[in-house]
């Protein structure tokens, strides 16, 4: 596979100043040395907290934000200073109710950024009925968008991006404001754009969908990418524990504190029900876990092992938020 | 080039649509233009300047096309940042500074309705009219008074996109901009220390220009020196507005001031 988008050493600084006469200067690091590359036909997951660096890497992929140092390429060309080579080539959706004209209806909205992309007028009609059927806003196409839901509005980000065939689409959260049939339309639409050869660069918060689409995910924290590798790949940076979700019949005693006495347990999380009683226990691998559980306690009632998710390996490499 | 007339013919479909919607700019379009022609007649009235008229009609109908402008054209970085597609046109391949001038140009052509309410208004309800003196000059007057204004008026977005506070200076640049240029009263009257920002806007020589036609004692000379030097200053305003885009483009990208932070 080609590589289409590169970066080495990426870093971005904001700075922000204070006061008028006794100005203060401050640098904010949002992207910090991060170094990846996209190949073509991949889907790319950036994950991260909210302020890891995510938005900010997009933005300088798609030629909005110059770097303050590092080379930042998309499609052999620098996103800074060679923009016009690029721009027709890609797209992108932010997250949101922005990026569209309220006061217009969503045809005008799509018939213009096709106009803005070059699209000829012939083509472009047809292109405007195509990702309105895609998105399911034909029957509301002509409805000013000050008049749309939330997710409506969310669609028809997603057809504008669509609007020019791009090369790559970087969208930023776009399943943010999606109901779960509008989110499972979106995932699909993802896989299709994939099956075409189109490459995507996607972030999100939510963990499930990046395992389900993404083929390598880079994981953010600090402006510095802290993992980078396929989901499954990922996973494996948690080989060595695992997780079991046990319930015993309800007791006044919480059994957390003997249960972490065990050797090999890393964490105990308890939850107090009226009938049973909830463990969700991270072990080493090598524990026979069952076993010592009954030395503890032989009011067990059922016991399963969870399947390593990417949250495990988010919280893990991001540590837990009180 | 044909792309090039599609885009300014489209975003300026765009912009009127855009702009006709809000109820201010309708307020600034309708309303305006009509208030500031019976304030001013009344004003000028006793002023026992022969041609008052033209100044009551000159003077509202060019301060509401300011305005109309001034708060649309200028006014829109900021609206486009609160819509969040700022951003999606500043990455179009259509080129961002095509897409402002698109956008100016319609609200311009938008914006002469309230010229044309002027002297509806002052015919109406006063009974007056303008007499135009030289009907080829003034044509050609008032055509490059349209291309001033839209070179200005370019200038200005263009330089509002390196800051947040687009607002204030929107307010800033409204009334004094309409003095400042003798809109209303003739730059004369000002103060000399005024005369030399008052003659380095092209504005002031489309204003005298646009007079002068009215006027039958305005001889061709003067009116061939004024043509000159609105000349000169337009084409000095768009070298300064390229050099400008040239180095915006590139500042906005490292200052991040195209969105809401």
């Amino acid at each position: 596979m080609n590589q289409v988008i590169y970066a080495e050493n990426l870093k971005r600084d904001y700075i922000k100043i204070k006061g008028l006469i006794n100005r203060k200067k401050t640098v904010i690091t949002a992207v910090d040395q991060i170094s990846f590359d996209v190949k073509k036909g991949e889907i790319f997951g950036i994950l991260g907290e909210n302020g890891a660096g995510k938005t900010t890497t997009i933005k300088m992929l798609i030629t909005l934000l110059a770097p303050t140092s590092g080379v930042c390429k998309v499609l052999g060309f620098n996103t800074f200073g060679e923009e016009k080579k690029i721009r027709n080539r890609i797209n992108f959706i932010f997250g949101g109710e922005m990026g569209v004209y309220r006061r217009l209806s969503g045809r005008d909205n799509l018939q213009y950024f096709a106009n803005l992309y070059h699209i000829p007028r012939a083509e472009a009609k047809r292109k405007v009925e195509e990702v309105l059927k895609i998105v399911g806003l034909s029957e509301k196409a002509d409805d000013l968008v000050e008049t749309y839901s939330k997710g409506m509005i969310q669609r028809l980000q997603i057809a504008r991006g669509l609007m020019n065939d791009a090369e790559i689409l970087f969208m930023d959260e776009p399943t943010i404001g999606l109901d779960p049939l509008g989110a499972r339309a979106l995932r699909n639409l993802i896989k299709t754009l994939k099956e075409h050869g189109k490459t995507i660069v996607l972030t999100t918060h939510y963990l499930n969908e990046a395992d389900e689409l993404c083929d390598r995910i880079a994981i953010m924290k600090k402006g510095k990418i802290v993992a980078l590798d396929t989901p499954q790949g990922l996973k494996k940076l948690l080989d060595s524990t695992k997780t079991m979700e046990l319930t015993i019949k309800h007791s006044k005693h919480n059994y957390s504190e003997e249960i972490k006495r065990i050797n090999g347990i890393k964490s105990v999380d308890f939850k107090e029900g009226e009938e049973c009683d909830n463990y969700l226990i991270k072990y080493d691998s090598n524990l026979n876990i069952v076993s010592e559980i009954l030395k503890v306690t032989n009011e067990i009632i059922s016991f399963s092992q969870k399947e390593l998710t990417l949250e495990d390996v988010f919280i893990h490499l991001l540590g837990e938020r009180v | 080039m044909k792309k090039i007339v599609s885009i300014i013919l489209g975003t300026m479909k765009i912009q009127m649509k855009n702009s006709f919607v809000r109820p201010m700019y309708r307020f600034c379009l309708i309303v305006n233009p009509i208030s500031n022609t019976i304030l001013l007649y009344y004003m000028f009235r006793n002023s026992q300047m022969s041609d008052f008229m033209t100044y009551v009609i000159l003077g509202a109908g060019l301060s509401s096309l300011w305005e109309c402008i001034c708060f649309s054209s200028v006014g829109d970085i900021n609206r486009e940042r609160w819509y969040g597609t700022l951003p999606a046109i500043f990455c179009a391949p259509a080129g961002f500074n095509l897409i402002i001038l698109g956008k100016i140009i319609g609200n311009t052509v938008l914006s002469l309705i309230s010229l044309g309410i002027t002297v509806l208004t002052a015919g109406i309800l006063f009974g007056a009219g303008i007499r135009i003196a030289n009907l080829s000059g003034f044509l050609l007057a008032f055509l490059l008074s349209i291309c001033t204004f839209v070179v200005i008026s370019q200038v200005f977005a263009y330089l509002l996109t390196l800051s947040r506070k687009t607002i204030l200076f929107m307010n800033c640049l409204s009334i004094p901009i309409a003095l400042v240029c003798g809109f209303v009263i003739p730059v004369e009257l000002l103060p000399n220390w005024i005369f030399p920002l008052s003659y380095s806007l092209p504005m002031t020589w489309a204003v005298k220009l646009i007079r002068g036609t009215f006027d039958v004692n305005f001889t061709e000379n003067e009116y061939l020196f004024c043509l000159a030097i609105l000349m000169i200053e337009i084409l000095i305003y768009t070298i300064i507005f390229c050099l400008l885009y040239r180095i915006i483009d590139r500042k906005v990208k490292i200052k991040a001031s195209l969105e809401l932070m």
